[in-house]
């Protein structure tokens, strides 16, 4: 391995793709409600946007000369929506067409797939996310939607505009993509149905900590060996070219967080303890449980990516325990962003915020965790996630309270171009609404 | 939480109140000070009360005298409104949803199957839901038979969750599932296309008239005057030439076999029996009219009609009422053109529509399903509170007993904190037959309870 190898890794790895078309003209947006999440809410504010990023943001404000304005007046303005766990890019149909889909690659140990290769600009999705405010999302290999690799890959924030995968990226990578092995047997069915010994819940529980011990202890193998490959890598001693042990010194050497999926209580707190020994950044993706171990995940700082509309883990548990699952987390002082962990339901985080809102999450706080928290937890809040100077012009013009499902999104800037709010779904809309 | 659910709650901080209430003829509930949204002719209440009396709505208005006794749920700074109706549910019949061996099982019966104790039931209930249409799958052209229920979570057996005076239904199926294009366990079956999913309900429809003629013979052959048998005395006669009880000029002609799956598809044919087909494309929809029309039966709803706005008039035509969803889309190929403006362009052709959930957890926030349509279309807030209430209950003919708080109407009834569609909107209390059957106060106390046990609780 050269040091020229290593030095590109590196490049890429700190690399924030330029932002398209530098000199566009400037937009000022004036007399809105702006919602800024990292400070007040202003009234009757404008905001200035100057080559795609926030110039000024006040009650008295000068256009800059040229500018477009959007009259901002029985208007609110928000950040963009960032949907911080989401298969976007990746697939298209998630049933009955397999050739759409690059979310979950065979095999078990892929710390080399990279999301970011692998986006479709033109999938339908996008533009549908897009219009509804979605103008942010991690791209996640790994999916809940049959992904079973114990190691899926490298994931990448993008922006939901964009010709080409590059113009989608926002920063690759972001986090390494594994799933906490429950010890749970991973059944294969492309050849029938297996047929499974008959065998005692306790010797089931058995296999399942023997199978869940094997696996940790396979993980842990892996990282130690990916951890000597970076130094190796950083000593400058030439190395055979292993992708994906090159791929999973990052995590492995703490230069990027482990999202890791999860939902049991006893395997987050697993997850949580295998972190440490382990010396990763951990973030928990699903933690339908996390409300049972907010001690432990504010004693490690491990964020938590959640999702809110979904029933209960266990039968005896509370009715709302998903939807109350945030505000657990937030009284505890964990860090969490709420996150669709879809694709085409994307459209829908701002209701899954609502959601947890209605069962006890303050609305700031709703909101934030649809915005600022992803930007922060994912590491792209100093472009990301706020209404604030210097931060990147991505925001949602709507008509009210975006939490609220009535309100209509009728703007979206990103990177401080105005979008068109054209989609699939608009224009089917167009065609058939008036057919006799 | 309590694994009886209260009879009778008493939310009033009023201590007099409560003192009546202790001493309350079981039977009587009294909701004051509530705002109400009847989705009847009496619109929106801004203050009222509704009275309920024997499982009925008694009293609803404004200047309704509260009478002494029976409990008092003191609603002030709520919302109350109708119990939400799910027109397409699997609830409390888990692992028995789909009868998977046969094109056409219209002789099997979810009411067989349901199960009084599922958990889902009540957390519906905690989501406002008081009836469901629980529906055999969609894994036949033509499956099972449904069952209307009430959310009566606890009841003694499946049979007392069944929704009096609801009438029969039964599940088509077009397209994609019944077609097993996205499962790839097991053998292929018959049919593999949409042209086999149209020829599988045309066959199953000619066996059925024929099937009916054999009977309508046989009954027209047993109303002749004894001595003069029916002309069409069926196909089927007696082998004797003499003796037993078809003996002599009085004979009369043995009765066909009885066949099951045929008499539910008869029933169909008699317009006793509602059709409720899941489809998704606009050609399927098209085709299923088209065999309906020619064989002479009608279609109560299409399920799920993805694709229903670009077919609406047709469907308006035939008279069909339209469940769909508010906006889930892409999860197959047959959903890839499925739009959020579905329930709104429909509805603006007159079809009757309402919003379901087919899942147990979107069943728990159904009124922000309907919320949805205002934004997507531009529905009226009252038109798409409609969708999960009375426009099911047209769909599921039981209009007459639920769906709108009106005088005569079964107490089922939902509390919310706030108005249904606000973002903070939670269901406090839900009623069915005018007994409280999710109290989320009472919920919420017995947590601890349920965390002592389990070493668990939030």
């Amino acid at each position: 391995m050269s040091r020229a190898h290593f030095l590109l890794s590196a490049a890429v790895l700190a690399a924030l793709a330029p932002t398209a078309g530098a000199a566009e003209t400037p937009l000022v947006i004036t007399g809105a409600r702006v919602v800024t999440v990292s400070g007040q809410i202003l009234e009757n504010a404008s905001i200035v946007i100057q080559d795609g990023k926030i110039t000024s943001v006040g009650t008295v404000l000068t256009a800059p000369a040229g500018a477009r304005i959007i009259d901002g007046r029985g208007k609110t303005v928000y950040p963009g929506l960032f949907d911080g766990l989401t298969y976007l890019g990746l697939a298209e149909v998630t049933q009955g067409a397999p050739g759409t889909l690059d979310m979950n690659e065979t095999g078990d140990i892929n710390p080399h797939a990279k999301s970011w290769v692998a986006l479709h600009p033109d999938s339908e999705l996008l533009a549908v996310a897009r219009a509804f405010g979605i103008t942010t999302a991690l791209a996640a290999p790994g999916s809940a939607m049959g992904g079973q690799s114990l190691i899926a890959g490298q994931s990448a924030v993008i922006r939901t505009t964009g010709d080409t995968p590059m113009a989608l990226t926002v920063k690759a990578p972001i986090a390494m993509h594994m799933r906490y092995p429950s010890g749970a047997p991973v059944l294969d069915f492309s050849q029938g149905i297996p047929d499974l010994e008959p065998k005692t819940f306790e010797q089931r529980l058995q296999d399942r900590k023997k199978n869940q011990e094997k696996d940790l202890h396979r993980l842990h193998g892996l990282i130690e060996e990916a951890r000597a490959y970076g130094a190796g890598l950083a000593s400058g001693v030439a190395l055979k070219v292993d992708l994906s042990m090159e791929a999973l010194s990052l995590a492995a050497t703490g230069k990027i967080p482990v999202i890791m999926r999860v939902n049991a209580e006893t395997d987050i707190k697993g997850a949580i303890k295998f972190a440490n020994e382990n010396r990763l950044k951990l973030i928990i993706a699903g933690g339908a449980e996390a409300w049972r171990c907010v001690d432990d995940l504010k004693k490690s700082d491990v964020s938590v990516l959640v999702g809110v509309d979904q029933l209960p883990a266990r039968e005896a548990d509370p009715y709302d325990a998903a939807y109350a699952n945030a505000a657990a987390l937030y009284r505890g002082g964990v860090r969490f962003a709420i996150v669709t962990d879809n694709a085409s339901n994307s459209r829908n985080l701002p209701f899954e915020a609502a959601m947890a809102h209605a069962f006890g999450l303050p609305k700031d706080a709703a909101l934030r965790a649809i915005t600022l928290s992803p930007a922060e937890i994912l590491g792209v809040s100093a472009t990301l996630g706020s209404i604030e100077v210097g931060k990147s012009a991505t925001l949602i013009i709507t008509n009210g309270d975006i939490l609220d499902h009535r309100t209509s999104v009728s703007g979206v800037v990103i990177d401080g171009r105005e979008m068109s709010l054209d989609n699939k779904h608009l224009r089917l809309y167009e065609k058939y609404k008036a057919r006799p | 939480m309590s694994t009886h659910p209260p009879r009778f709650t008493v939310l009033a901080a009023n201590a007099a109140l409560i003192s009546l209430a202790a001493v309350a003829p079981a039977q009587d509930v009294a909701i004051i000070n509530a705002k109400i949204l009847t989705v009847g002719p009496l619109g929106v209440i801004e203050k009222g009360t509704i009275l309920v009396r024997a499982g009925k709505i008694a009293a609803v208005g404004a200047d309704v005298v509260v009478p002494q006794g029976g409990n008092v749920i003191d609603a002030a700074g709520r919302v109350v409104t109708p119990g939400l109706i799910d027109a397409h549910s699997h609830t409390a019949i888990e692992d028995n949803v789909n009868e998977c061996t046969n094109i056409v099982t219209a002789e099997v019966r979810v009411r067989d199957v349901l199960d009084p104790r599922d958990i889902n039931i009540y957390r519906q209930l905690a989501g406002g839901v008081t009836a469901a249409n629980v529906l055999h799958g969609s894994c036949n052209s033509i499956g099972g038979q449904n069952a209307t229920i009430k959310m009566r979570w606890g009841a003694p057996s499946g049979e007392a969750l069944v929704f009096q005076g609801a009438p029969p239904g039964i599940k088509f199926a077009l397209g994609e599932n019944p077609k097993r294009s996205s499962f790839s366990v097991g053998a292929r079956r018959y049919p593999a296309t949409r042209m086999g999913v149209e020829v599988s309900i045309r066959n199953a429809f000619l066996e059925a008239k024929a099937y009916k003629k054999e009977w309508d013979d046989y009954e027209a052959a047993m109303k002749a005057p004894a001595g003069k048998p029916g002309k069409s005395a069926g196909p089927i006669q007696s082998s004797r030439s003499d003796g037993g009880l078809g003996a002599g000029s009085g004979q009369r002609p043995p009765a066909p076999r009885r066949n099951l799956q045929m008499e539910a598809l008869k029933e169909v044919l008699e317009g006793k029996r509602l059709v409720h087909a899941h489809s998704y494309r606009a050609d399927e929809i098209l085709m299923l009219i088209n065999v309906a029309n020619e064989m002479g039966f009608k279609i109560a709803t299409f399920q799920h009609v993805l694709e229903g706005y670009k077919v609406a008039s047709e469907i308006a035509k035939h008279g069909a009422g339209a469940s769909t969803f508010s906006d889930w889309w892409a999860y197959k190929m047959e959903a890839y053109d499925a739009i959020p403006y579905n329930a709104a362009i429909m509805a603006s052709h007159g079809v009757v529509v309402s919003l379901n959930s087919d899942s147990d957890e979107l069943a728990r926030r159904l009124y922000w399903e309907a919320a949805k349509t205002v934004r997507y279309g531009g529905v009226s807030e009252d038109e798409a509170f409609k969708m999960v209430t009375i426009n099911p209950a047209k769909q599921l003919r039981i209009d007459k007993w639920a769906g709108s708080i009106e005088v005569g109407k079964d107490a089922d009834l939902a509390i919310f904190k706030s108005h249904p569609f606000a973002p903070d909107a939670r269901v406090e209390m839900t009623l069915v037959d005018g007994k409280v059957m999710f109290d989320r106060s009472k919920d919420i106390a017995a947590r601890k309870g349920v965390a002592a046990t389990l070493g668990g609780g939030q």
